[in-house]
């Protein structure tokens, strides 16, 4: 098991969920609480990774951010390397990538708040900063915990964009998944087995644990 | 009551492949991925066989192929990946000289090459040495018979173990070439086939690495087994090995057997 790319994937996964979690609740909350047409846009901007092949995502940061455009240079210049084989490179592809499966839940959850209390905190003077943080925030928890572990899954299986982009570079680039494809390739396939086993097992306890969190009917009880 | 749109367009879509006659399929290796197109319009014009092919690191194409990838014949890379389905049963050199061993097909040569606009001191094998190059671009050597070059030539320089932590490893020497052309790399050993397309030939320019460096990149074909089409096959294979194309080989970057 190469312990290194495992413990690599959930770094990038950390702090890719952190990083959407700072932009998902505002952007959430703006599509939820805001008015005016224009938030269709940002709606439809925000839901747009979900739809566009990674590879779309890889050849946009390889190539319009890559070194050869002036907006890539700035990066160099601000970095000290290209965006291309590096951490950071993997950080913002994942953001990008990632960023529906963190606004989705949020934009359902905030939407299902009775608007009736919303209004109410409004009459009394909430403003949106206020709103958020003690009307839609908890009552939206579930919401909240399905973003989360939904944003870090999805990193965690990203393989087009790092494909594209990582340079297979061990300890900066080289992901689990990218692990996996190099043993299937390198037709060590006990290891792939392993390495698959446990991509698959940390998803299906990732999502048992929130399917038993956000269930509100049947069996599984309500939590408090 | 189906339209007669709907239907029409059911047959369509449940004759159509009958209609057309099977094309053969060819898994190449990604270096040939510059050669082969214009090679495969002439051989469909000679023959009336229409090929199609694929391009992919030599080892995922092994892999596809011994995962039952609908592949008529395969042009490697090496002797390695064509010479490991051989021995799985999986494919066979039957009608050469001796139908265990690939047929070499043509010899690859491993480039230097670099962007013009790189600012990088003039390629020779002294760039290798010098601390301006911070990123070089390789194809993976577990995979690419050209990555597997690359790190022959820096371990025979040896420079492998200072230059290991500014190797980007592509995922096929068509995926190197891309990542020096984007800049992205400041250099990269790519095949001579990919630095002789016209986009690499504007962008940058190349340094032949001398051929003591590394074992040769020997070529290999082999006929996969499961196809149904073998005469289709072997016409093409002695179309690869005619004169003609043998020529247009070395005027595109690789070296000819015959």
């Amino acid at each position: 098991m190469d312990w290194q790319a495992f413990a690599l994937s959930l770094r990038l996964a950390a702090v890719t969920t952190a990083i959407l979690l700072a932009i998902a609740v505002p952007l959430a909350a703006l599509i939820v609480l805001g008015r005016g047409r224009w938030l269709a846009a940002v709606e439809a901007l925000a839901t747009l990774p979900m739809v566009l092949p990674p590879t779309v995502l890889g050849f946009f940061l390889l190539v319009l951010l890559g070194p050869r455009t002036a907006f890539g240079r700035g990066i160099v210049a601000l970095l000290g390397h290209p965006l291309a084989f590096s951490f950071d490179g993997l950080v913002v592809g994942s953001v990008i990538y990632s960023l529906p499966f963190a606004v989705q839940p949020l934009v359902a959850g905030f939407a299902s708040v009775d608007t009736a209390l919303v209004d109410a905190a409004r009459l009394l003077g909430a403003g949106p900063v206020r709103l958020v943080s003690t009307i839609l925030i908890p009552l939206a928890r579930r919401s909240l915990l399905a973003a989360v572990v939904m944003s870090f899954l999805h990193t965690i299986g990203e393989f087009g964009v790092v494909l594209m982009l990582g340079g297979d570079i061990p300890g900066a680039t080289r992901t689990l998944s990218i692990v996996l494809y190099d043993q299937v390739e390198g037709f060590n396939y006990a290891a792939a087995g392993h390495t698959a086993l446990l991509l698959l097992g940390l998803s299906i306890f990732a999502l048992a644990l929130i399917y038993s969190r956000t269930r509100s009917h049947g069996v599984a009880p309500r939590d408090a | 009551m189906p339209s007669p749109i709907a239907a029409a367009l059911f047959a369509f879509l449940a004759l159509a492949p009958l209609a057309a006659q099977t094309p053969l399929r060819v898994a190449a290796a990604a270096d040939l991925e510059p050669v082969l197109p214009p090679i495969l319009v002439q051989f469909e014009k000679n023959t009336g066989i229409h090929a199609e092919a694929t391009y992919q690191s030599s080892a995922t194409l092994t892999t596809q192929i011994e995962n039952g990838a609908p592949f008529d014949v395969f042009l490697s890379a090496d002797l390695g990946f064509p010479k490991r389905l051989i021995d799985a049963g999986l494919a066979d050199a039957a009608g050469s000289a001796d139908s265990t061993t690939p047929i070499t097909y043509a010899r690859g040569t491993l480039v230097l090459w670099a962007r013009k606009d790189s600012h990088l001191p003039s390629l020779s094998l002294d760039l290798l040495r010098s601390p301006a190059l911070k990123r070089l671009a390789i194809a993976n050597p577990d995979r690419a018979p050209y990555g597997r070059a690359a790190v022959a030539t820096l371990q025979k320089l040896k420079l492998y173990d200072a230059l290991q932590p500014r190797l980007v490893t592509a995922e096929n020497i068509a995926q190197a070439a891309q990542f020096a052309d984007s800049a992205n790399a400041d250099a990269g050993l790519i095949s001579l086939t990919s630095a002789l397309t016209p986009q690499l030939s504007v962008d940058g320019s190349y340094f032949v690495i001398p051929r003591d460096l590394y074992p040769p990149i020997e070529q290999g074909a082999v006929i996969v087994s499961s196809t149904g089409q073998r005469a289709a096959v072997h016409k093409l294979l002695d179309f690869l090995l005619s004169p003609a194309v043998q020529a247009e080989f070395a005027s595109s970057g690789l070296t000819p057997v015959k």
